[in-house]
């Protein structure tokens, strides 16, 4: 199947379509939006998402360089208290990591397969001897085990970007998978990240599975984007309702809020495409 | 990856390079050049290949900006980095004015809040979209209205008063005048009666306010971003700093189309970028309305290395040149300017140009003609996409009027970018209704024909007239109970013509909303997602498997949320129910007026209906163009703006001359000129000229369009024999 002028292959939608086929299909190839619940309870999770994202911008700012003092004052403003608490625990725990160029918010992308698979990094650090290390912040409740976020896609894609495409970066011609470290970093559970370096063993065993990924959706025909088998992914799914699997959003603490995309929850202007508007 | 859906030139960076273009790509990578050439002459192809150079050169993508008026446009050199020989390692960046501010007030807001005079600077800024910024207009200026009588001399919708006002705030800033001097500068130029003059005073009260109130609640109107981004981040060193680091090399593309504030941002920051192509569109300047400045954007040359000249339109055939020779030279004729150009062809001019036989009186006429050409173009070969359908403004009546025939005759086509009246869509009406029904202590309730139709839209297998049959005997409006009645409640003899099967839908939902609020009140959009997740889109109910109306029921959801965002604490603080306000705001107009489809989900081999100046912006040359309604003055004339006025308000005008009539016939030569021959620019072969002898609202059809033609014609045949 062809997919849409200007897809990109994410974390995100590469998820959506190992969650489910049919979802993929729905949201990236029909464009349907189904304003169904995620969750039940829509307001918590709201403000979950929206102090998240407030949460990552304290954090840009600050790499920027902005005054400490302008950004504590904000985080004492803040109206989610956890917001100071998280902020605190940044400060105390996070800068002396920081050694490095900084790239804040970067993108990078590789080409696949005539596709494109793309990544947007919180941070990523170049430091002496060539070594580029990925900061990932998350303010979920829960510290996963480590065997649990090297299997995720986010990890997984994001150390194959970097190496595919990190010389854009640094300045050099290839990156082998030996400089590249994932760090997450909870902002509930300071201590210290989790730490996950790479190597060419999954670095190879990356690329195959992304590859085949890719090639399994380009090979499927449109009426073969199948509902998926496990119903449990259909709680936290919009399309439930379409798909006739269920009625009711999943509740909010069994959501898995690794997956919760901050952006979703910043306001979106489009001013850009203001047309001609007859006054 | 891009929001919205855009019909492109097949810009290909694979194609062969005319000479002019090689010329361009031989530059040396560091350079800043200055690239200016008619519509057609294949400058933005040319800026492809330029950044296809820079990527190949090993230049990181992410230190590559790509800046346009309008987002859109940048979609072509987004989109060659795609293409398998480029192997792009990032996107590159896409920025606008617009975007550019308001990324930087964002990121740097800790440093500006204090500044800038905001009342709580440590509290995150609030961004305003156009509806909500009306909406807080309409809040300031709705008791000046009734209380104060302001505006009273004037006839015109209250909604227009609140954009026109907002429309002054945004001239202000993009041209780059204090917003306070708006009322001095409209009155300065006013030749007509002078007791108008105070509507001036009015609009720059309500201006003063509208500031005062934004600045004292953390709101950011689309003027005040641009206003503090100019005054407080431009000059920043640290944001200076960032932005210098950040972006490398430069590719600015439709210079012509954009703000003077955004030539004096471009002119400052030219020296910090290690290379620059800017590409400048001749003839051109359509978007003058949203504060486009040809003048300025020539600025721009002086601060380049190298000035190149693009002389030949690689698209028109020769029959089109010749037209777009002939208006030239017609409007110089009426201006009394005439030009020692050669006469067009004759024959040339006639082979291009296809008008009717004879003119139909009235507009279907018309219509029914231009889908009979259409058709048989098409069956004489030509591609659907290669057809377009122009007027100036495309409205419902026409487009809908088109868009049934091109149907009935199965040809496909597409409207490009169909701005449409959300309140006016079933289902938001159904949703909505449906919500003053559960929302019942808001006093709001619907009238029974309207909740017929709700429940006609809601439930699967119920008809109007058994709708109407059951909000008779189940619907009562009085008293403060839940207004719907459960179904056993009505006579066994309408229960049975109604049907068991939709009665026990009609309950459920029924039961659904009278719960849904006896905990605690929902915000009204989780509330519809709600209704529409759990009940709605069920099996059994109108939306089940309905993807369109899907779509437009998010789009609702999405413009309540995000007034709830804008607006909501200040509600809250005022104990006014924020759904409440909400629905007011749609049945005054103010807000869900109008909507952009995101995503349209069209045959790009299609006809396509557009607006001349939407079609214009987008860069797409097609073999035939359909010109519609060329007698309409709406070719040429402004719109009726009492409360603005776009040239008085640029940075060309001289403060204190009088705004007269030949200024205005000038002006109106000078849209004529530049649609019609940017159009032209834009057509290989053929223009189909529609027209009735009365328009769609039944006006005689007798403008300068029409003028025109006919002298070129005369013209051209005097000269030919």
């Amino acid at each position: 199947m062809k997919l849409p002028e200007g897809f990109d292959f994410t974390q995100s939608n590469l998820k959506d379509y190992l969650d489910c086929p049919y979802r993929f299909y729905l949201k990236y190839v029909l464009h349907t939006k189904w304003p169904a619940l995620l969750v039940d309870d829509a307001l918590a999770f709201e403000e979950r998402g929206k102090a998240g994202a407030r949460f990552h911008r304290l954090i840009q700012q600050y790499l920027l360089g902005i005054p400490q003092s302008r950004l504590d004052a904000i985080a004492q403003s803040d109206p989610n208290p956890e917001i100071t608490r998280w902020w605190e625990n940044f400060l105390e725990n996070v800068p002396h990591l920081l050694e490095g160029q900084r790239y804040v918010e970067a993108s990078l992308s590789t080409p696949m397969l005539n596709q494109r698979l793309v990544a947007k990094y919180d941070l990523v650090l170049v430091q002496d001897e060539s070594q580029l290390v990925i900061f990932d912040w998350k303010t979920s409740g829960k510290r996963p085990r480590k065997e649990w976020l090297l299997d995720r896609v986010q990890t997984r894609l994001y150390r194959y970007i970097l190496t595919k495409a990190g010389g854009s970066l640094t300045g050099t011609d290839e990156i082998s998978p030996e400089q590249i470290t994932m760090n997450y970093w909870f902002a509930p559970h300071p201590e210290a990240p989790i730490s996950l370096p790479y190597n060419q063993k999954a670095f190879q065993a990356d690329q195959t599975y992304f590859e085949n990924c890719i090639q399994e959706i380009l090979d499927r025909k449109e009426e073969n984007f199948f509902r998926t088998d496990d119903e449990r992914k259909c709680r936290y799914c919009l399309y439930r309702s379409h798909c006739d699997r269920g009625v009711n959003a999943g509740d909010l603490q069994g959501f898995d809020a690794f997956e919760l995309d901050e952006e979703n929850f910043e306001f979106d202007l489009d001013f850009d495409e203001i047309q001609e508007i007859e006054f | 990856m891009p929001s919205s859906k855009f019909i492109l030139f097949g810009y290909n960076s694979t194609m062969p390079l005319t000479a002019d273009q090689e010329k361009l790509i031989k530059q040396d990578i560091k350079s800043k050049v200055f690239l200016q050439g008619p519509a057609g002459s294949g400058k933005t192809t040319a800026g492809i290949h330029w950044l296809t150079k820079l990527i190949k050169a090993g230049i990181p993508p992410h230190q590559i900006l790509i800046f346009t008026p309008q987002r859109t446009l940048s979609l072509p050199y987004q989109n060659t980095l795609y293409q398998e020989e480029v192997q792009a390692h990032g996107p590159v960046n896409s920025l606008t004015l617009g975007g550019l501010a308001r990324r930087m007030v964002d990121l740097f807001w800790p440093l500006v809040g204090i500044d800038a005079g905001f009342g709580t600077p440590n509290k995150a800024p609030n961004f305003l979209t156009l509806e909500t910024a009306q909406y807080y207009m309409a809040h300031l200026v709705r008791p000046l209205i009734e209380e104060k009588g302001l505006f009273d001399s004037l006839t015109i919708n209250r909604n227009r008063i609140y954009a026109q006002i907002l429309d002054n705030l945004n001239k202000a800033a993009v041209v780059g005048f204090p917003y306070e001097e708006i009322g001095g500068r409209l009155k300065s130029a006013w030749v007509g009666d002078i007791e108008q003059l105070h509507i001036y005073d009015d609009v720059q009260f309500c201006a003063d306010q509208f500031r005062s109130f934004c600045l004292e609640n953390n709101l950011l109107d689309f003027s005040l971003q641009v206003e503090v981004f100019l005054k407080h981040l431009w000059t920043s060193p640290m944001c200076r700093s960032y932005l210098s680091q950040f972006y490398r090399h430069l590719i600015v593309d439709n210079i012509e189309e954009d703000t003077p504030v955004t030539h004096d941002i471009l002119k400052e920051w030219l020296p910090d970028f290690e290379s620059a192509l800017i590409i400048f569109d001749q003839e051109a300047g359509y978007r003058s309305f949203l504060g486009a400045d040809v003048e300025s954007a020539q600025s721009l040359k002086d601060s380049c290395d190298k000035i190149i000249n693009f002389e030949k339109n690689l698209v028109s055939e020769d029959g089109i040149r010749q037209v777009s020779l002939g208006i030239n030279n017609a409007i110089a004729r009426l201006k009394g300017t005439p030009q020692s150009n050669p006469e067009p062809s004759f024959e040339a001019v006639r082979a291009a140009i296809v008008s009717p036989a004879e003119n139909p009186k009235y507009f279907p006429g018309m219509v029914a003609w231009v889908a009979d050409q259409i058709a048989n173009l098409i069956n004489d070969g030509v591609s659907p996409g290669e057809i377009v359908v122009l007027a100036p403004f495309m409205p419902d009546v026409l487009r809908f009027t088109l868009t049934n025939r091109l149907d009935e005759l199965g040809i496909p086509n597409q409207s490009h970018r169909p701005s449409r009246s959300l309140r006016d869509e079933p289902a938001t009406q159904t949703m909505l209704t449906l919500g003053r029904i559960a929302f019942h202590s808001w006093e709001m309730l619907p009238e029974r024909i309207n909740l017929a139709y709700a429940l006609v839209q809601a439930i699967d297998g119920l008809d109007l007239v058994r709708a109407q049959l059951l909000t008779a005997y189940a619907y009562k409006k009085s008293g403060s109970d839940f207004p719907l009645h459960p179904f056993e409640a009505i006579p066994p003899h309408v229960r049975d013509r109604v049907t068991f099967r939709v009665g026990e839908r009609y309950d459920r939902l029924r039961n659904w909303l009278e719960n849904i609020n006896t905990q605690a009140e929902l915000p009204l959009d989780f509330f519809l997602n709600k209704l529409f997740g759990e009940v709605l889109s069920q099996p059994g109910y109108g939306f089940h498997d309905k993807l369109d109306s899907g779509n437009t029921v998010a789009i609702l959801i999405e413009s309540i949320q995000k007034f709830r965002w804008a607006i909501g604490e200040q509600l809250v603080s005022d104990e006014i129910s924020i759904g409440k306000e909400y629905i007011q705001m749609v049945n005054e107009g103010v807000i869900a007026a109008q909507y952009v489809q995101s995503w349209e989900t069209g045959d790009e081999d299609a006809v396509l209906l557009s607006p001349a100046y939407t079609f214009l912006i987008s860069n797409r040359p097609v073999d035939v163009q359909f010109w519609l309604d060329i007698g309409s003055p709406s070719w040429y004339q402004r719109l009726d703006q009492p409360l603005t006025h776009p040239y008085v308000l640029s940075r060309a005008w001289e403060h204190g001359e009088l705004w007269d009539a030949e200024d205005e016939l000038a002006a109106s030569y000078q849209s004529l000129q530049r649609l019609s021959v940017g159009l032209l620019n834009r057509c290989r072969k053929k223009v189909y000229l529609g027209m009735s002898d009365l328009d769609v609202r039944g006006y005689e059809n007798r403008g300068l369009l029409i003028r025109i033609i006919q002298n070129i014609l005369q013209h051209a045949r005097r000269e030919t024999s």
